[in-house]
């Protein structure tokens, strides 16, 4: 059955509605909210790398970077026992790198993919070595440095990546 | 009567040194400063373990093996006859088929003991006779008797207190080790967290490194050209460096320069050539280890002429199962050490202004154990728990140091393991300063105190 509702009462309903509206909507506007930030702490890239690796570690690792294979267990064995016979490390890193870096076997990027994009070579080479992508600092400067000198070759990158302080700790 | 000229010259020198400061090296200047005695050291860790019997009271196989035969077997540095029955302990005489039946003949026309002096009754006083404790104790003059293996020892060095002290470079100090075993790497430097690495002597174990092991690892390592590669390496090694240059953060580097950096990959580049072509200065019987390692040395002295330079052996040590055997690398001990004496007098600038001193790490038991050799000869171990394996000799000889002199007797013990670091620092004038830092062995001195 239907109601019959009158002109006045249907004016009524609506401005109670409209009011209703206006009502809940201010409501709406004055609940707010406050998105918290965390506190993120800058730190350099060594400070997740604190540890040094131990001399067989650094050596494994050195190998299946520039040979892209693993060193076997006796090759491993003797460049242990070299490089406990010299009592300066970083002497007896050199050394040992640049022995392997006589080895024909060594896989190194091809200097011109170096110079057709360094910023490539320059992110791959932190990954290789580094496990990490390098600082917008860090990408610029060498970046530079790559542009920079037209005798630069991967060897010598290479070499002083896989020979630096970050290449021997984790 | 040499005594007492000895200790008058001491005595002028001291009075001279009271009016005369003297700068070292390293700027340092004052009382606890004094001229230097001599200006190189060698210091021969005559190590193995070695039994005064067959040493210094030259008693061949009268005790050791209830023999009555008497003679001396080291007479490069000692005086007195050789045995002259029953000849095991120089090389084999293959004509009659008789092992070690050949002495090797003397390099030193003048045994050591009569150019320098001896002190034939030494104390190692103290903790376990082992070899890395005796080691130990040679080069930091203290005693460790609870320290085991694989740990640096606990106070500083001799190569510490001179670079730290005496401004010495990292190449004027030297460990060079018959071998990379018994935690022989860890003792260029100590634990100690006022001196440690920064202050380490540069350490090379030739055997291995001019070995297989080496020659597979290094030898013909390639050559940057030091003004053009060599220059870009270092520049690019200093920036990815830059996080990485905090202690703990750094490759165990010895803080050798440059220049050093170089000059020890050009004698490493030198000493596989000089291998190549058979041209490496080694004694003139070279079969064992220590004599090819105190070949090695020599090249190490002429190439570096390092302010000191220690050299151990150990192939004595083969005692523990085989006594022919100890007698044959006893005797060729003597000769290394013989024939170190002789290059050292070779080398322009060490000869005469070189002293050399000479000590066991240790020595070894009064009884022997039930090991028998081909010649029906007992082994002895040092086990510890017997006087006799305190029982070392020292030997020192140099420039101002008395010849013909003995200083204490079996009665009469004079002197201690730990000796040698002050007395190596008395001759770099150093003697005061080393002792005020109170890191020795309390009652470690000098043997020119000890006189």
């Amino acid at each position: 059955m239907n109601t019959l509702i009158s002109g006045k009462q249907v004016f009524r309903i609506l401005t109670f509605t409209v009011f209703s509206m206006i009502l809940f909507s201010s409501c709406e506007v004055e609940d707010y909210y406050v998105y918290g930030i965390n506190d993120i702490e800058i730190t350099p890239v060594n400070s997740e790398k604190d540890k040094a690796k131990t001399e067989a570690q650094y050596i494994s690792i050195l190998y299946t970077n520039l040979f892209q294979k693993a060193i076997g267990p006796n090759q491993m064995l003797e460049a242990l026992k070299a490089i406990e016979s010299i009592g300066d490390k970083q002497i007896a890193f050199d050394m040992l790198v640049s022995k392997y870096m006589n080895d024909p076997e060594v896989k190194l990027p091809t200097d011109e993919s170096m110079r057709e994009n360094p910023e490539q070579f320059v992110r791959d080479t932190y990954s290789r070595f580094y496990v990490r992508q390098p600082t917008e600092a860090e990408l610029q400067w060498m970046i530079n440095y790559i542009e920079s000198r037209p005798a630069l070759t991967t060897e010598l990158v290479y070499f002083s990546f896989a020979t630096s302080n970050e290449h021997f700790h984790y | 009567m040499k005594r007492r000229k000895f200790i008058t010259s001491s005595t002028l020198a001291s009075a001279g040194a009271l009016t005369m400061p003297y700068v070292l090296p390293s700027g340092l200047l004052g009382a606890m400063t004094k001229p230097p005695i001599s200006e190189y050291v060698v210091f021969v860790l005559f190590a193995g373990g070695v039994r005064q019997q067959e040493s210094v009271l030259q008693r061949y196989l009268a005790e050791g093996q209830n023999e009555d035969i008497e003679g001396n077997i080291m007479y490069n540095m000692l005086a007195g006859a050789p045995p002259i029955d029953k000849i095991a302990y120089g090389q084999d005489d293959t004509v009659n088929d008789i092992i070690g039946g050949i002495p090797i003949n003397p390099i030193l026309q003048t045994p050591l003991d009569q150019l320098g002096t001896l002190f034939p009754e030494v104390r190692f006083s103290k903790g376990g006779a082992g070899h890395f404790s005796g080691l130990s104790t040679g080069v930091s003059g203290n005693y460790y008797s609870t320290q085991g293996l694989r740990n640096r020892p606990l106070s500083p060095t001799i190569f510490e207190y001179l670079r730290r002290y005496g401004g010495f470079k990292a190449t004027d100090c030297w460990f060079v080790s018959v071998g990379i075993t018994g935690s022989r790497p860890l003792l260029n430097y100590s634990a100690h967290a006022d001196y440690g690495r920064p202050y380490g002597g540069n350490f090379i174990a030739p055997t291995v490194t001019f070995g297989t092991p080496g020659m597979k690892n290094y030898q013909d390592f390639k050559n940057y050209h030091p003004d053009t590669e060599w220059q870009t390496i270092l520049e690019m090694r200093e920036f990815l460096n830059q996080n990485f240059s905090q202690p703990g953060l750094e490759i165990a580097h010895l803080y050798n320069d440059v220049n050093e950096e170089d000059s020890i990959k050009e004698f490493v580049k030198s000493t596989f050539e000089k291998v190549s072509n058979g041209s490496v200065i080694l004694p003139p019987v070279n079969d064992n280890n220590d004599l090819k390692t105190v070949g090695y040395a020599v090249e190490v002295l002429n190439w570096f002429k390092p302010k000191l330079m220690v050299v151990d052996m150990t192939n004595i040590d083969v005692c523990h199962g085989d006594y022919t055997s100890y007698l044959k690398n006893l005797h060729r001990a003597d000769h290394a050490v013989g024939f170190l004496w002789r290059e050292i007098q070779r080398i322009p600038g060490m000869a005469g202004n070189t002293t050399m001193l000479v000590m066991p790490e240790h020595g070894r038991d009064l009884d022997h154990n039930p090991i028998k050799d081909d010649n029906d000869w007992y082994a002895y171990d040092h086990s510890g728990n017997n006087e006799n394996v305190r029982r070392i000799f020292s030997l020192m000889v140099g420039p101002g140091i008395d010849g013909s002199l003995r200083v204490g007797s079996v009665d009469n013990p004079i002197g201690d393991a730990s000796d040698i670091v002050p007395t190596i620092a008395d001759l770099f004038g150093l003697k005061d300063i080393v002792a005020s830092k109170g890191l020795l062995e309390p009652t470690a001195r000098s043997l020119f105190d000890r006189m």
